[in-house]
C-alpha cells in the first residue's frame, strides 16, 4: 500500500491538479460549485422532482407507473448524459491513482469513445423507442375521487404545464410552496424546470463563443501581422455593435426556440475570448518551448492547439464561467421582454415578467423567487469564476 | 552527405529585419562550411548575428519583420531554403534538430518530460507508444539523468536548469539528427553543471557521429570543443579558422581584443584589457569595416572606414576580414577564388 502510494507521488502533479488544489482551499468556492452541482442535479432530476404524474399509482387493483410513460425521449437523453458524465469522472479519479501514465491518455481517449458511442446510441434509441405522448389523466382528481389508490407522487406534484385556473396568482402557501403564476402553475415547479433552460442556454453558448473565440484569437494571435491587423478590426467592428440589441434584433426574425437564442448569444459573445486567447498567444509565441516545438518539426495544428493553447487556456476558462453568468442573464432578460422561449416551456426571465399581473396586482412571489434564482446563479458562477482565476494566478494567489 | 564530408554548407547568406525604423541587416554574406561529425563553432558578441545564422538554417527566422534575402543553404544535397514547409518541417527535429539558450523556458510547462519526448519520437519515427516511451526512458539515461523511469513522469517545473538542458538534449537528439544547432546551451547553467552539459554533447556527438554547431559568446566553451571556429561580428564572419591557430595567433583586431578580456589563471594582478567603445546597432552600421570605430589599428586608416574587407584566406587553413592582417592583399589576393567565399580549411 505505502508503495502505491510512492510511486502516486513520483508522478508529478499536472498543472489541472495544482489549481484543483488551489481552488478548493477556499470554502466559498466549494460552496458555490455544491451549489452549482445541485442545481444540476436539481435539473437533470426535474421530472422526478416536480410532477403532476405519480411514480405509482393502482386503478382498479393494477399497477401503473404514469410518469415513466410521461417522460419524453429528450428526458431519457439528459439522464443518460449525466450518468455518463459522472461515471467518466469517476473513471478519470480512479485512472489517476491506477493507470501508468504513460497509457493514461489512450486509456481515457478509450473511455470517452466508449462514452460517446453510448450516449448517442442512447439518444436515438431513447428517439426511437419512446415515442412522444400526451397523457392528460388527471390522476390526482382520481386519487380525490376514489378511483384510484396507493398513489405515491412527486414531492412538488404539479406540472409545469399545468394550468389551473381556480388557483391563479396564489400567494405562497402550503399546497404550493412558492405560490402559483396567472395560470394557476406551480411556480416552484416552473422554477425547477426552468433549471433546465438557464443551465444548457450557459452552456452551449458559452460553448459555442469559446470555440469561435478560440480559433480566431489563436489565428491572430500566432500569425500576427496584417492577418493580425485586419482581424482585430473586425473584432472591433463586433464588439462595437450593443450586443444585446442586436441578439433582440435577431431573435426578432427567428423563430422562438431555446436553440436559436443559444447560437446567436453565442455567435455574439465570442469577441472577449479571441482578444484573451490573441493576447495569450502573442506572448507564448515568442516563448522558448513554442520555437522548440516548431524546431521539432511539428505540424502548426499540434503546435497552436497542442503546446500552446493549454499554456493559454487560463483567461478563457475564467471568461467562460463569467460568460455561463452572462447568457443566463442574457436569456433571462430576453425572456423577460417577450424574445425568450415560448410560454409553455418554463423560463426563469419569462417567470419574472409576470410579476406585474395584467390586473395591475403586485405579485411578490413571482419577482422574487425566480430574481432569487437567476441571482444566486449567476452569483455563484461568477464566484466560481473569480475563484478560478486566483487559483491559476500565481501572482494573484501570492497578493492575496 | 556530400562526397568531401561537408554536411551542411552556407552561402552568402543574408537576412535582414524590416522594421519601421529602417532596415536591420542582421547578417550579410556568411559563408562557412560544417563537416560531418565535427564541431563548428560560432562566436560573437550578443546581437553580432549569430542566432539569427542558426535559425536561417531552420528557417525559423521570424517572419516579418526577418527575412532572408540571399545566399544559399546546403544541407547535404538539398537546398534548405527553396523546400516547402511540409518537407521543411520533416527536415526539422528530424535531421537537423536544435537546441535552445534557457532550459527554464524551452520545455512547454503542461506536459511531463516524458510526453514531449515521446511526442518528438512519434512525429519522426513510425513507432508504437509502448516502444517510444522506452525509447524515451533509453534517452534520458543516455543523457545522464538518474532514475529515469520515475523522471520522466515529472513536469519541467520539478527539475533543475540543468536537468532540463539534459532533457532537452535527450529530445534533440531522440531522432538521430546529423546536425545538431545548440543555440548558446549553457549560457544560463552553472559553471559546473556547464562543463558537464558539454562533455555530454561530446559523448553524444561521438555516438551519433553527428555535427554541432555550437553558438557562444564564451570563447573558453569554444577552446577545447571546437574543430572549427568562426568569428563574427556586426553579422559578418570577421575570422574563421582551425581553433587551436585561432587561439595561439588571433588575426583580426577583434579577435585579438577579445582574446585578451578573457581572464587567464597566472596573470592576477594586472587588468584585463577591453574592447573599447559599445556593439553597432545593426541599424545604424559604420561604414567601410564595421570595426574601424573600436580598433586600435584600423580607426586612422582611411581604407578601413570606407572599405569594408572581404573574408580572405591569408595562410592554410585561416581566413580574415582585415586590411591590416599580415598577408592580406598579398596572399589573400591570389588565394580567393569568390568573392566574400573563403574557403573550408578541409578544402585545402
Amino acid at each position: 500500500m505505502s508503495k502505491q502510494k510512492q510511486v502516486k507521488t513520483g508522478w508529478g502533479i499536472s498543472y489541472g491538479e495544482m489549481v484543483s488544489r488551489e481552488f478548493v482551499k477556499i470554502r466559498l468556492n466549494v460552496v458555490c460549485l455544491v451549489f452549482i452541482i445541485f442545481l444540476f442535479a436539481a435539473a437533470v432530476l426535474a421530472p422526478f422532482l416536480a410532477n403532476d404524474k405519480p411514480f405509482v399509482i393502482r386503478v382498479d387493483g393494477e399497477l401503473h407507473f404514469p410518469i415513466f410513460k410521461n417522460l419524453r425521449a429528450s428526458d431519457y437523453s439528459v439522464f443518460l448524459a449525466a450518468v455518463v458524465g459522472v461515471v467518466q469522472v469517476l473513471l478519470i479519479r480512479r485512472n489517476r491513482g491506477r493507470v501508468d501514465p504513460s497509457i493514461r491518455g489512450a486509456v481515457l481517449w478509450r473511455q470517452v469513445c466508449i462514452s460517446s458511442l453510448v450516449i448517442f446510441t442512447g439518444v436515438i434509441l431513447s428517439f426511437v423507442f419512446v415515442p412522444r405522448r400526451l397523457d392528460a389523466t388527471d390522476y390526482k382528481g382520481m386519487v380525490a375521487s376514489g378511483k384510484a389508490t396507493d398513489a405515491i407522487f412527486a414531492p412538488i406534484p404539479y406540472g409545469y404545464g399545468r394550468t389551473d385556473l381556480r388557483f391563479r396568482e396564489q400567494p405562497p402557501s402550503r399546497e404550493h410552496w412558492l405560490g402559483t403564476d396567472d395560470v394557476g402553475s406551480d411556480v416552484l415547479c416552473r422554477l425547477i424546470h426552468g433549471s433546465r433552460i438557464s443551465l444548457s442556454v450557459g452552456f452551449v453558448a458559452v460553448g459555442i463563443s469559446s470555440i469561435i473565440g478560440i480559433l480566431v484569437g489563436a489565428i491572430l494571435g500566432y500569425f500576427g501581422g496584417s492577418v493580425d491587423f485586419v482581424g482585430m478590426r473586425i473584432v472591433e467592428i463586433m464588439m462595437a455593435i450593443p450586443t444585446f440589441f442586436l441578439i433582440i434584433t435577431i431573435v426578432a426574425f427567428f423563430p422562438r426556440s431555446l436553440l436559436n437564442i443559444m447560437i446567436i448569444i453565442g455567435i455574439t459573445s465570442w469577441t472577449g475570448n479571441a482578444r484573451f486567447i490573441r493576447a495569450e498567444f502573442f506572448k507564448l509565441r515568442k516563448q522558448d518551448f513554442v520555437q522548440a516545438a516548431v524546431s521539432l518539426g511539428l505540424p502548426l495544428r499540434s503546435i497552436l492547439f497542442r503546446h500552446m493553447l493549454p499554456n493559454g487556456i487560463a483567461p478563457v476558462l475564467v471568461n467562460a464561467t463569467f460568460g455561463i453568468a452572462g447568457a443566463i442573464f442574457i436569456e433571462a432578460a430576453l425572456s423577460y421582454l417577450g424574445f425568450g422561449v415560448a410560454p409553455p416551456t418554463p423560463s426563469w426571465g419569462q417567470m419574472l415578467s409576470l410579476g406585474v399581473s395584467t390586473t395591475g396586482r403586485f405579485l411578490w412571489w413571482l419577482t422574487l423567487f425566480p430574481g432569487l434564482a437567476i441571482f444566486l446563479t449567476v452569483m455563484a458562477y461568477n464566484l466560481v469564476g473569480e475563484g478560478l482565476r486566483d487559483a491559476i494566478d500565481p501572482r494573484l494567489r501570492k497578493a492575496a | 552527405m556530400s562526397e568531401d564530408g561537408i554536411l551542411l554548407s552556407i552561402k552568402g547568406l543574408s537576412v535582414s529585419f524590416f522594421t519601421e525604423e529602417g532596415v536591420a541587416k542582421a547578417v550579410q554574406g556568411v559563408s562557412f562550411s560544417i563537416r560531418q561529425g565535427k564541431t563548428f563553432a560560432l562566436v560573437g558578441e550578443s546581437g553580432c548575428g549569430k542566432s539569427v545564422t542558426a535559425l536561417s538554417i531552420m528557417r525559423l527566422v521570424p517572419s516579418p519583420p526577418g527575412e532572408i534575402v540571399g545566399g544559399e543553404i546546403t544541407f547535404g544535397q538539398r537546398d534548405l531554403l527553396s523546400l516547402s514547409d511540409k518537407r521543411m518541417r520533416s527536415i526539422r527535429g528530424n535531421k537537423i534538430a536544435m537546441i535552445f539558450q534557457e532550459p527554464m523556458t524551452s520545455l512547454n510547462p503542461v506536459y511531463t518530460v516524458g510526453e514531449q519526448i515521446v511526442e518528438a519520437i512519434r512525429l519522426h519515427q513510425r513507432k508504437s507508444t509502448s516502444q517510444a516511451w522506452s525509447d524515451a526512458i533509453e534517452m534520458l539515461r543516455k543523457v545522464g539523468i538518474a532514475d529515469a523511469e520515475r523522471r520522466a513522469w515529472e513536469y519541467p517545473h520539478q527539475m533543475s536548469g540543468g536537468m532540463r538542458q539534459r532533457v532537452m538534449l535527450a529530445m534533440a537528439v531522440s531522432c538521430e539528427p546529423s546536425l545538431l544547432i545548440a543555440d548558446e546551451p549553457t549560457t544560463a547553467l552553472d559553471v559546473t553543471i556547464q562543463a558537464q552539459i558539454l562533455d555530454l554533447l561530446d559523448k553524444l556527438q561521438e555516438q551519433n557521429g553527428m555535427s554541432i554547431l555550437l553558438i557562444t559568446h564564451d570563447l573558453s566553451v569554444v577552446a577545447e570543443r571546437a574543430d572549427d571556429i568562426a568569428v563574427m561580428y556586426a553579422s559578418r564572419i570577421v575570422e574563421m579558422s582551425k581553433s587551436r591557430l585561432l587561439f595561439v595567433e588571433p588575426l583580426h583586431p577583434y579577435t585579438q581584443g577579445l582574446l585578451r578580456s578573457v581572464p587567464r589563471l597566472g596573470f592576477s594582478g594586472k587588468r584585463l584589457q577591453m574592447i573599447s567603445g559599445t556593439v553597432p546597432e545593426p541599424l545604424h552600421f559604420p561604414s567601410g569595416c564595421k570595426f574601424h570605430p573600436r580598433c586600435p589599428i584600423g580607426c586612422g586608416d582611411k581604407r578601413c572606414q570606407s572599405v569594408e574587407p572581404e573574408l580572405r584566406e591569408v595562410r592554410p587553413g585561416r581566413c580574415v576580414a582585415c586590411w591590416h592582417a599580415p598577408g592580406y592583399e598579398t596572399e589573400g589576393e591570389r588565394k580567393s577564388l569568390m568573392v566574400g567565399l573563403c574557403p573550408h580549411p578541409t578544402e585545402l
